[in-house]
């Protein structure tokens, strides 16, 4: 409710409750590999941006452009807010960021997970004033229709009508139309009806390139 | 109480939905009616290791050819792996050789009971599967430095390495040896999140477990052979 903080937007490291410190490891890397690197792009988020950079699609697609690949899997929103508070943006000047994160914000309601990724987008633009942030439309899951599906569009509602408000964003759906007819979303796609196959990456990834070039290539000013 | 019932990662157990989208028993309803129309020489079953092996070039080329289903669903621990194959993952199919790879999820368990969790699962499979042979794989180093967790599983591959020689048809192999370098470190070349392998990670566990896969296939038919003569 009003005047509450919000815990989506509250930065939160991961917690390292398997006791092998991989989270820590992978933001430590992240930090330690943005300080060689000159990205044009950056990629952030959860293990939908983290499982891309596996897939032939991303030397195909995205290395061309310079992009970096700073997911965590796992992530929710309060989590990515950490990493980029913590010194993952201190050393690149990267002109577009692309953010897709809030499917593991389990705990939290689609306003509190809409207010989370604005959160977002508004450190970006104070760390990188320079950069323009594109924002991906939260996926649908589950093999058939559930609340999470239901939760979900409404994160990617709530975020479209914050956008006007949103310093140097845009919004991406990229949703190929996973959702079947009969409600059910295939494997082929969503292996485990939640993460992407190579196959449901190329869906994603040729509309998702067309962008990024179109942000790249567009005048300086907003 | 036998030992078995008395641990915890020998209790068959299906994965509560906690978050609300069913997915894990979506996947195991998929698996069970794969049963159906799936005549598998190879059957893997376990975790995200072997789920995410599917996603790879590396299954195409090395496990397809061998007609392989993959049950693998990522977060399974040896509770879970067990109550899947108790209830519709080995109705109707006769693969010749069962690979199990499980025990890295199993944080609420000792090395001690999650052997033990492994155990059950072989054993399971060789009633259910008489003319079966299994491979069990051994659990691969985590963290990118050396954790608690490490030795733990670790200790896991020690267990199985003593204890399964046991089972006359159950063998063990350890994948991971090249994994963690001499400075205590893992790559993230190898497994991208300290955890999960890359496509270049997957490389290196296929070729000895591919290699191991022909040869038992190949022994089959000669064993059949002979038991007709
Ligand atoms: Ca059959």
């Amino acid at each position: 409710s009003l005047g509450e903080p919000n815990p989506a937007a509250s930065p939160t490291p991961g917690l390292d409750t398997q006791g092998d410190g991989r989270w820590m490891s992978m933001h430590n890397r992240f930090v330690s590999d943005s300080k060689d690197k000159e990205p044009d792009v950056l990629f952030v988020g959860d293990s939908l941006v983290q499982l891309l950079h596996q897939f032939e699609v991303w030397r195909e697609l995205f290395s061309p452009l310079h992009a970096l690949n700073f997911g965590v899997g796992g992530d929710a929103t309060q989590h990515v807010l950490w990493r980029l508070s913590n010194g993952e943006l201190d050393h690149i000047n990267p002109k577009v960021v692309v953010l897709w994160v809030g499917t593991n914000n389990h705990d939290h309601t689609p306003e509190q997970i809409c207010g989370g990724i604005t959160a977002i987008v508004r450190l970006i633009n104070s760390k990188l004033p320079c950069a323009r942030t594109l924002i991906l439309g939260v996926l649908p899951r589950g093999k058939s229709p559930n609340p999470l599906r239901e939760k979900n569009d409404q994160v990617n509602h709530l975020v479209q009508l914050a956008l006007p408000t949103l310093p140097r964003a845009s919004y991406l759906n990229v949703d190929p139309g996973f959702v079947h007819s009969d409600g059910s979303i295939s494997h082929q796609d969503l292996y485990d009806y939640l993460h992407l196959t190579p196959h449901g990456y190329q869906a994603v990834c040729q509309p998702l390139h067309s962008a990024i070039k179109a942000l790249l290539e567009a005048p300086g000013e907003n | 109480m036998s030992e078995e019932e008395m641990n915890p990662a020998a209790v068959p157990a299906p994965v509560k939905d906690v978050q609300g989208d069913e997915r894990w028993m979506s996947q195991h309803a998929r698996f069970v009616l794969e049963c159906k129309d799936a005549e598998p020489e190879v059957l893997f079953v376990g975790d995200s290791m072997v789920q995410l092996m599917a996603q790879y070039e590396v299954w195409r080329e090395l496990f397809s050819p061998l007609h392989a289903l993959n049950f693998g669903i990522g977060g399974d621990t040896t509770c879970n792996v067990l109550w899947r194959l108790q209830n519709g993952e080995l109705d109707n199919i006769r693969p010749k050789v069962a690979v199990v790879w499980v025990g890295t999820n199993n944080h609420e368990h000792t090395a001690e009971q999650v052997a033990g969790g492994i155990l059950a699962i072989a054993k399971l499979l060789t009633s259910r599967l008489p003319r079966a042979k299994v491979v069990v794989l051994g659990l691969l180093p985590r963290g990118e430095w050396p954790n608690p967790l490490r030795e733990k599983n670790a200790s896991v591959n020690g267990l199985l390495r003593s204890r399964l020689p046991k089972f006359g048809t159950v063998q063990f192999l350890d994948v991971g040896g090249g994994f963690v370098h001499s400075d205590g470190a893992i790559s993230p070349g190898d497994m991208f999140d300290f955890l999960h392998l890359t496509a270049a990670g997957y490389r290196a566990v296929a070729k000895p477990l591919s290699d191991l896969l022909l040869q038992l296939l190949d022994e089959t038919p000669e064993e059949r052979r002979t038991s007709l003569v």
